[in-house]
């Protein structure tokens, strides 16, 4: 029997859950979703989606009269939707509708469509909740709807008109943006869109005015015929795949606007490259890596180097890069390293925090180029701590020092004016002294043409 | 079976006839758009990043299974 201890965040759906056995994630069926499995299966609807890599694939490990346990595809770092660009959020989403639509044309539906169930791998959107699909039934609305609309739909639509930070916030609202808010939030002229109106201002409606007779009998009430819920789910990924962004990036054109003369930046990729060929690392993070221009300067083959920063358009933009050039082993994700993804949802367990995830994928080499200066001077974190914290992750540091000369650091102190005194620690020794607490000093290099050095840092321990 | 471990909401369930009413209009309206644009050829083709919704796949194949 079972008696294997359940994934915390596996609780929701009664039809199975997720466990981890010596390091690797199953999942097991429970007797009641048998009948859904088994059909699923058996007509090979399990076997067009995984050939259209539209979900993970599995393999089942055993079955027995009691319960069904499948090894899906391991997914070595996953990303939630709160840590997701604008054009990764869009692909979840469009990717839900299209497996609703495949789903109903072969007699299923999605009995849920969180924004949870879908994460990314090998460069492309995924889903991941293998018991996610029921039988449709006879002119059943899709229950998941509203589900939808507060998960996928609320938060595209507040980053289009109120910016991308607005994707943010489902890390508040784990169980999806509560539709009435959704609706006082967005400008008025969306009422005046038939489309939208129907999609959120009347949903809201309707849900508040429906609230309280709900007897637990709506089937005699609801009736929709497969048609129509084929019309609502294709004229949201119409209005989806058209939805844009209307805002420019900070960072975006940053490297045409840094104080980067060619020299410095040929000089910078030659001295991360010397350092990452004697390395050799399969697993690599980039963090405030922008649009990923370092990690594809690097000639040394890797099996995946995750890429985040705090800009959720320079995420978008080597997402969008990453998809164009089909590079699987690129993971971009939005995070904020001076506040970084907290654990959230019940008992602090069901989405686990960057730390936790980070420590668990264990990356070979950590790249922090250009973040030092910004952790310091506008997060005001010591030396000694944001080595603490880098050193929590990786044996390796690639890590670049810009000294009180450069431009940047210039403006960065120059801002803050009469404060400026109090920063007067930010300088090399006092770089060295803090890091050296964490790290040995392996190497280091001065950039060519630049008021910067390159270290390269091995952790004490290791 | 049903699995109801999340509550649909009834006012949801209701709404939705009204919801593919409207989408069946807009879907309706830009079936036409792309008639009289393409009847004009105003049709521009743009490299889309996403595909359209439908799963390109031996579709043909599924139905001759399903038929027998």
């Amino acid at each position: 029997m079972t008696s294997n201890k359940r994934h915390p965040s596996s609780f929701r759906d009664p039809s199975g859950y997720i466990f981890n056995k010596n390091g690797v994630v199953k999942r097991l069926i429970k007797p009641v979703y048998f009948k859904q499995y088994t059909s699923l299966k058996e007509t090979g609807f399990f076997d067009k989606l995984f050939q259209n890599q539209l979900l993970i694939p599995h393999k089942e490990e055993r079955s027995s009269a009691t319960e069904i346990v499948l090894v899906p595809e391991q997914i070595p770092f996953i990303t939630y939707p709160y840590e997701w660009s604008f054009l990764q959020y869009k692909e979840a989403a469009l990717l839900t509708l299209k497996i609703q639509k495949f789903a109903l044309e072969h007699g299923y539906t999605l009995k849920d469509a969180s924004a949870f169930n879908v994460t990314f791998h090998n460069g492309q959107a995924m889903f991941i909740d293998t018991l996610s699909f029921d039988f449709y039934k006879d002119n059943e609305p899709w229950r998941a709807y509203k589900q939808f609309i507060g998960h996928f739909l609320g938060p595209l639509l507040l980053a289009h008109y109120h910016g991308s930070q607005s994707l943010n916030l489902l890390s508040n609202f784990i169980d999806g943006i509560p539709i009435s808010m959704l609706s006082s939030m967005l400008p008025f002229k969306t009422r005046l869109n038939p489309f939208l109106y129907s999609n959120v201002h009347l949903l809201s409606k309707f849900e508040k005015k429906h609230n309280d007779d709900d007897h637990g009998d709506f089937k005699k009430q609801t009736h929709l015929s497969k048609k129509a819920q084929l019309n609502i789910v294709t004229a949201l990924y119409g209005y989806i795949k058209k939805l844009t962004l209307s805002e420019h990036s900070e960072w975006g054109d940053y490297y045409n606007k840094t104080n980067y003369s060619h020299d410095a930046f040929t000089s910078k990729s030659s001295i991360i490259n010397k350092w990452i060929k004697s390395l050799e690392p399969l697993t690599i993070i980039d963090v405030g890596g922008n649009d990923g221009k370092f990690i594809r300067q690097i000639g040394h083959n890797f099996t995946q180097a995750l890429v985040c920063d705090i800009d959720s358009n320079a995420v978008d933009f080597n997402y969008k890069t990453a998809k164009v050039n089909h590079e699987k082993n690129i993971q971009p994700f939005v995070l904020d390293v001076l506040n970084p993804t907290a654990d959230i949802g019940f008992n602090n367990e069901e989405r686990a925090s960057f730390i936790k995830r980070i420590k668990k994928f264990n990356p070979d080499v950590t790249m922090a180029l250009a973040v030092i200066h910004h952790m310091t001077l506008t997060g005001n974190i010591p030396f000694n701590m944001s080595a603490q914290f880098f050193a929590s992750f990786s044996r390796f540091l690639i890590i670049e020092f810009p000294t009180r000369k450069d431009s940047w650091v210039k403006r960065l102190l120059d801002v803050k004016r009469d404060f400026k005194d109090h920063f007067g620690f930010y300088d090399l020794d006092n770089f060295i002294s803090g890091y050296s607490e964490f790290f040995e000093i392996q190497d280091q290099i001065p950039v060519d043409n630049s008021e910067r050095i390159m270290f390269l840092l091995r952790r004490k321990d290791a | 079976m049903h699995f109801l471990y999340f509550d649909p909401s009834i006012g949801a369930m209701i709404v939705q006839a009204i919801v593919a009413a409207v989408a069946g209009i807009v879907l309706f309206s830009k079936g036409l758009m792309f008639k009289i644009k393409s009847f004009f050829g105003l049709i521009r083709n743009d490299e889309d990043l996403f595909d359209d919704i439908e799963i390109k796949e031996s579709d043909i194949e599924n139905k001759q299974s399903g038929d027998e």
